[in-house]
């Protein structure tokens, strides 16, 4: 008999707003620093000029630390008893520049079940979009989590 | 030929190389002296019916194969010469499927679902035979595996020698660079999924290391 999870279905296709996002040279800072970066582009608007940008860019996985601020309901998966966070991707699609207005829109991806060498596991995907100001979207984000045994 | 008979593109959800990464991976293979004729898919817990990988196999003179890998009850399987009738018969997605019935339905179906990793640790084939069940209808299993822990190798050797059983080699690649470690040599010329079929009941095959294969031959 296939294994049936039970969870809150209702959740697909509903987008869960968050923002804006304020991006400020200072969250740009502190966002290079917690990775080293040192890419001119990001340090300054000169720098990021030279690079053919029209000012300072953010680091691309900005958007991750960001999704974190993101609140999402939840999925109420009837299995396990441990949720640990499973890892994030993310695909930049246009710049982040300082003084961007961020918003993120939020949804429901997918909930499945894996096994492994650790047992079985579900995992909750969900998917996040972040746009500027202008509409224009500027990053995808997919974030796991996963439930064990 | 050689053939590497399980590994994952980024269409599997814990994998991070794209297809066209591993065959200009297995152009580097190439310049070293390997033999490495082509690869099989093997995504988990899926079938990519919509993928077509055809344009990249030609450019790249690497036969790319699909199949699938799924987890069942008793640890996962290789399915090869997947057809969407057996999609329709098995959930692909069913973690707790019966490897008996996933293997009778692939023969019905002109494919054929053999155990992966069968020495692995908590998972593998080798455990639940431990714990008295009984897989009949198994001939082959993956007696190579280049995601495997140290013993776990040796383990599916010595079910393959207890119980007469043949193997096949895959690297089990989710990182490019892991592409083609373990691999499958035929004496067939294969060309498509179903000649793979054909050429597993054939049963004129071996497992065999990637550092073995230079310019064709078997080092050992």
């Amino acid at each position: 008999m296939a294994m049936e999870l039970e969870y809150d279905r209702s959740l697909y296709g509903v987008e869960h707003k968050a923002g804006p996002f304020e991006i400020t040279d200072e969250i740009i800072d502190r966002a290079n620093s917690s990775t080293g970066e040192t890419g001119p582009a990001f340090l300054s608007d000169e720098g990021a000029r030279e690079a053919g940008y029209r000012g300072r860019i953010a680091p691309p996985t900005l958007c991750c630390i960001l999704v974190r601020q993101v609140s999402l309901p939840d999925v109420k998966v009837k299995f396990g008893r441990t949720q640990m966070h499973a890892g994030q991707r993310v695909e930049p699609k246009a710049p982040v520049y300082a003084g961007d207005r961020l918003t993120a829109s939020s949804h429901l991806k997918d909930v499945y079940t894996k096994t492994g060498r650790s047992g079985t596991m579900v995992f909750i995907v969900w998917e996040t979009t972040f746009s500027n100001q202008d509409g224009q979207v500027v990053a995808e984000v997919q974030e796991s989590f996963a439930k064990r045994e | 030929m050689y053939l590497d008979m399980h590994s994952h593109s980024v269409s599997s959800d814990d994998s991070r190389a794209t297809v066209e990464q591993y065959v200009k991976w297995i152009q580097v293979l190439r310049k070293r002296g390997h033999t490495v004729d082509g690869i099989v898919l093997t995504e988990h817990r899926k079938f990519d019916f919509d993928k077509d990988y055809s344009a990249l196999a030609s450019q790249y003179n690497v036969l790319v194969l699909k199949g699938s890998e799924l987890d069942t009850r008793y640890g996962h399987f290789l399915v090869y010469g997947v057809t969407p009738a057996l999609t329709r018969e098995i959930d692909f997605s069913d973690v707790r499927m019966d490897a008996r019935a996933l293997m009778q339905a692939a023969r019905r179906h002109d494919a054929i679902a053999l155990p992966a990793h069968p020495g692995r640790f908590g998972i593998g084939l080798t455990d639940y035979i431990a714990q008295g069940e009984s897989f009949d209808d198994v001939e082959i299993v993956e007696r190579l595996n280049g995601g495997s822990r140290q013993g776990e190798n040796e383990r599916a050797d010595e079910l393959c020698q207890s119980h007469n059983l043949l193997g096949i080699g895959g690297s089990d690649a989710h990182l490019t660079s892991h592409i083609a470690t373990c691999m499958t040599d035929f004496e067939a010329d294969i060309r498509n999924e179903s000649n793979l079929v054909d050429a597993l009941l054939g049963k004129a095959f071996q497992p065999v290391w990637l550092e073995d294969i230079v310019n064709g031959a078997s080092g050992s």
